[in-house]
């Protein structure tokens, strides 16, 4: 019954975010600063966990195929999972950690401190103040986000199996061309660029309706985070099996 | 003039207001008084449409606050300002940048100049000095964080001010700046206003009509020295904490201020 009420209002909150961000200007500065936030707050840990993300597979790759004869499939392995599967995951899954969590946490304490009631009451429209800029900044920013990400995945993947395992590096990328064409890098971006959407909709929300108070604010913070993890990897499988399957 | 006419509101099981009626002429100092969790706060916010009501009417300059379209309700609110209990600062803007927030988003044509200008009237007006713009929100003690809120909820010129617990949180000191400085706006901007409080003293002070809500009811209503002679024994429990009483054993109304 619960599940069912929240639905309904995060049904309710779209259809406002949506008409107010209709009937309003555009916060273009507003959202530019967001998309600043977005690209800056996520890029050290993005970095990292991409980098070792495609050193793994390019390890994994080379421990499951060696015993057949097939280390040139590496760079097939790491264009398939790594570029057309993992890169916008992880872009989505970093910014929900770092983005998301920030713009729930801010929003709830805002409810608590009835800093959205004086919004409100001073006649601004508070989707349109809080929600609408965050949402165009992350959608501003998610297309840079994973293709940043997804170059450093295959760079770390081509590095190792380079340096490491010593494969042939052009066969790495020949390999790995044969399973990524334009489309999977613009599909991948798509991706990415969704996710965003989703996060920045279900952190804002879950900030919008926090329960007062610390414990509240944690709430929201933790509901918003393994909410948008859910949405994000719900929809990367409806795409992929959408367009592969 | 406001009307809320039989107003009913529930939270889930709470009914927390329970067929509130009630007229607040414009242009006089109207207060709620009760005790915690009576529902005070919530029928202030019923007033901007912050909450509407499960039955019943709210009406304010002629507009149905609870049936009013969102666009209607953000008009109407721009002739409202609202002192909230904890100032509701925004914490990411200085003192100068929320004390402008309202002139920026209802007076866009305004000149940067003016705006510091009305801003630097709006702090003079709560005795703050000007300078305070560019502090930042997050360096104000409690009292500080009520001017600025003040300043705030004047600088656009409303028509009617809302003070959601005025003195909650102040110490007795600070309390009694506070009340003094709404009696002096009072005075000096005419509007009308409404208080929420569980401060009696302070209200007593200030107040040209006094209501009690008790229960999410109100159970009495009056012009002040009325009020403090009203015969229901909640009301009488509730003001003997405050208010002295004459030899007969009718309260006294406190003395005022010296502003």
């Amino acid at each position: 019954m619960r599940a069912i009420a929240a639905v309904g209002r995060f049904g309710i909150f779209l259809g406002r975010f949506t008409r107010a961000s209709l009937t309003h200007p555009p916060p273009l500065r507003r959202a530019m600063v967001e998309a600043w936030e977005v690209g800056v707050a996520a890029l050290p840990l993005l970095i990292v966990i991409a980098a070792f993300v495609g050193t793994n597979l390019a390890v994994q790759g080379h421990a499951a195929f060696t015993p057949i004869g097939g280390q040139r499939m590496v760079g097939l392995f790491v264009g398939l999972t790594g570029v057309r599967e993992f890169a916008p995951i992880i872009a989505g899954s970093m910014v929900a950690a770092k983005s998301g969590t920030q713009m729930a946490s801010e929003i709830a304490i805002m409810r608590t401190r009835e800093e959205i009631d004086a919004l409100e009451v001073m006649g601004v429209q508070p989707h349109w103040y809080l929600v609408t800029p965050r949402f165009l900044g992350i959608i501003l920013a998610m297309p840079a986000v994973t293709i940043l990400t997804t170059a450093v995945i295959f760079t770390a993947a081509w590095a190792v199996a380079t340096f490491q395992l010593d494969l042939n590096p052009s066969t790495f990328i020949e390999f790995a061309e044969s399973v990524v064409s334009p489309r999977d890098l613009i599909l991948g971006v798509f991706k990415g660029t969704l996710f965003g959407a989703v996060i920045s909709l279900v952190s804002t929300y879950n900030g919008f309706y926090s329960d007062p108070g610390p414990d509240g604010v944690g709430e929201s913070t933790n509901r918003a985070v393994v909410l948008s993890a859910v949405g994000c990897n719900l929809l990367n499988f409806l795409i992929s099996q959408a367009v592969y399957g | 003039m406001i009307e809320l006419r039989d107003v009913h509101k529930s939270f889930g099981s709470a009914h927390v207001l329970r067929g509130v009626s009630l007229d607040i002429p414009m242009g006089a100092c109207t207060a709620l008084i009760g005790p915690s969790g009576t529902g005070k706060s919530v029928l202030l916010k019923h007033l901007v449409g912050l909450h509407r009501p499960d039955q019943g009417s709210v009406r304010c300059f002629g507009v149905d606050m609870g049936r009013a379209s969102e666009a209607t309700l953000l008009q109407t609110r721009k002739r409202f300002g609202m002192l909230f209990q904890d100032g509701a600062l925004f914490q990411s803007l200085s003192v100068g940048e929320n004390v402008a927030f309202p002139l920026r988003h209802h007076h866009g044509d305004l000149a940067e100049a003016e705006i510091r200008r009305r801003v630097a009237r709006a702090l003079e007006q709560v005795e703050l000095n000007p300078a305070s713009a560019e502090r930042s929100v997050t360096d104000l003690s409690g009292g500080e964080r009520k001017r600025v809120g003040l300043a705030r909820a004047i600088v656009h010129r409303p028509e009617v001010l809302l003070f959601d617990e005025p003195n909650s949180g102040l110490d007795p000191v600070t309390s009694d700046a506070i009340d003094k400085l709404i009696l002096r706006l009072k005075g000096e901007l005419g509007m009308t206003f409404v208080i929420i409080s569980h401060d009696i003293l302070g209200v007593m002070r200030t107040a040209d009509q006094v209501g009690m809500l008790h229960d999410g009811g109100l159970i009495a209503y009056g012009p002040t020295p009325a009020f403090i002679q009203d015969e229901s024994p909640l009301v009488r429990a509730f003001l003997s904490r405050s208010l002295r009483r004459d030899p007969d054993g009718h309260f006294l109304l406190p003395s005022p201020p010296e502003l």
